[in-house]
């Protein structure tokens, strides 16, 4: 039987459960990276992330529903996460249209539910299940530690390459989406280690955190996987590791 | 190892070296006594004055220019928009709160959840009030 962890060794844990399975490594993020994508692979993958982060708000509001009031800070999280979601400046799904529509495809591409693969789709349906089903600091580890938190280590490497005139070419206007989420999922994610050290009070809560994190990790792999393997590879061909500078 | 000195808490941080860290993250994790609000570069309640270590800091981000103006040749940046990589003092008003009431963030709060849109102020959409930021 698993033993209480302290605060320290409990979010160490949280983290080793990501290694080796964090989206950045994935072969779409490293050719994206590495610059050998075309703003065709762009378009197919903003049409595919509009429908896992579009509803965002919806999942955080099923967790801030189960949420009890007297976890008040970690309410006030969720509600102040769907803020900046929606309405706390331009809405952030507005970004991620205006940055499709650089790449050339259209707001009604992007809504239609039909250009997404079955990955994007099981990876919406698992962030609804979660949300709706599980205790609020297992949720909030799930679609917080284990899929909001690997933002800004993967737009940190994605930008540059984005806005360098020599690589892609994109003007600061057009990619805001990614500088956004480059500083604002710091402190969300930090704001979620926060509540689910907190809030997960047993060995059995911790011990379900770790796991739905390690599965948000793999979701958010496999989900950047398929749209190489689905979009990209027709072009390139199957992803050698080997094409990435040491 | 690099330290972040919080002159205005009295507190310090080491962080490994090679590594870069948002400094308002690592205030909240480590308890250092930073304000903040929004921690979207949109009220500027994190603003700090940068005493040591400019050389040490990330370039200024788009949501900095907006918010601060001409306060950024003053050697304030936000907190949450700046990441360092090195050596750094910073200080801060520990009263201090965001930059202005009528913010772009407070002016959309306005115009959706009081005034309702149809009444809404536009201006809060269609960046206008920049020139007010500063």
């Amino acid at each position: 039987m698993a033993e209480m962890m302290n605060e320290e060794e409990f979010r160490v844990a949280l983290e080793d459960a990501m290694k080796g399975r964090e989206a950045k490594d994935a072969s779409f993020s490293m050719a994206w990276a590495t610059g050998k994508l075309e703003r065709k692979h762009f378009a197919r993958w903003a049409e595919n992330h509009y429908h896992y982060v579009g509803p965002f708000a919806d999942y955080l509001a099923y967790i801030y529903a189960n949420t009890p009031d007297h976890a008040t800070d970690a309410k006030d999280f969720l509600l102040q996460n769907m803020w900046e979601e929606e309405i706390g400046d331009v809405r952030h799904t507005d970004l991620l249209i205006r940055f499709a529509e650089a790449c050339g495809t259209t707001e009604e591409a992007i809504v239609d539910p039909g250009n997404i693969t079955a990955v994007t789709r099981g990876l919406q349906s698992w962030c609804y299940a979660i949300a709706m089903r599980e205790h609020f600091a297992v949720a909030t580890a799930a679609l917080v530690v284990g899929l909001e938190s690997q933002v800004p280590s993967i737009y940190r490497k994605q930008l540059p390459p984005l806005i360098d005139p020599d690589v892609y070419g994109f003007t600061e206007d057009e990619t805001e989406f990614f500088d956004l989420h480059i500083t604002s999922d710091e402190i969300h994610g930090e704001r979620g280690y926060q509540i689910v050290l907190k809030y997960a009070d047993t060995p059995e809560l911790q011990q379900r955190c770790i796991e739905v994190t390690r599965d948000g990790a793999d979701m958010r792999f496999a989900y950047t996987k398929a749209l190489y393997d689905t979009y990209v590879a027709p072009d390139l061909g199957a992803w050698d590791p080997a094409l990435v500078p040491a | 190892m690099p330290v972040i000195r919080f002159l205005t808490s009295g507190k310090e941080i080491e962080f490994p070296e090679g590594e870069e860290v948002n400094i308002l993250r690592i205030s909240l994790r480590h308890d250092l006594g930073l304000p903040w609000s929004c921690a979207s570069g949109l009220c500027g309640t994190d603003r700090i004055t940068i005493v040591e270590g400019a050389e040490n800091l990330s370039g200024v981000r788009r949501r900095e220019r907006d918010r601060l103006g001409e306060l950024l040749d003053d050697n304030v940046r936000l907190a949450c928009q700046t990441y360092a990589s090195g050596d750094l003092a910073i200080a801060w008003d520990p009263d201090q709160k965001g930059i202005d009431e009528d913010s772009r963030a407070g002016k959309r709060l306005k115009t959706v959840w009081m005034e309702g849109s149809k009444h809404g102020d536009q201006s809060a959409d269609d960046g206008s009030d920049k020139a007010e930021r500063a």
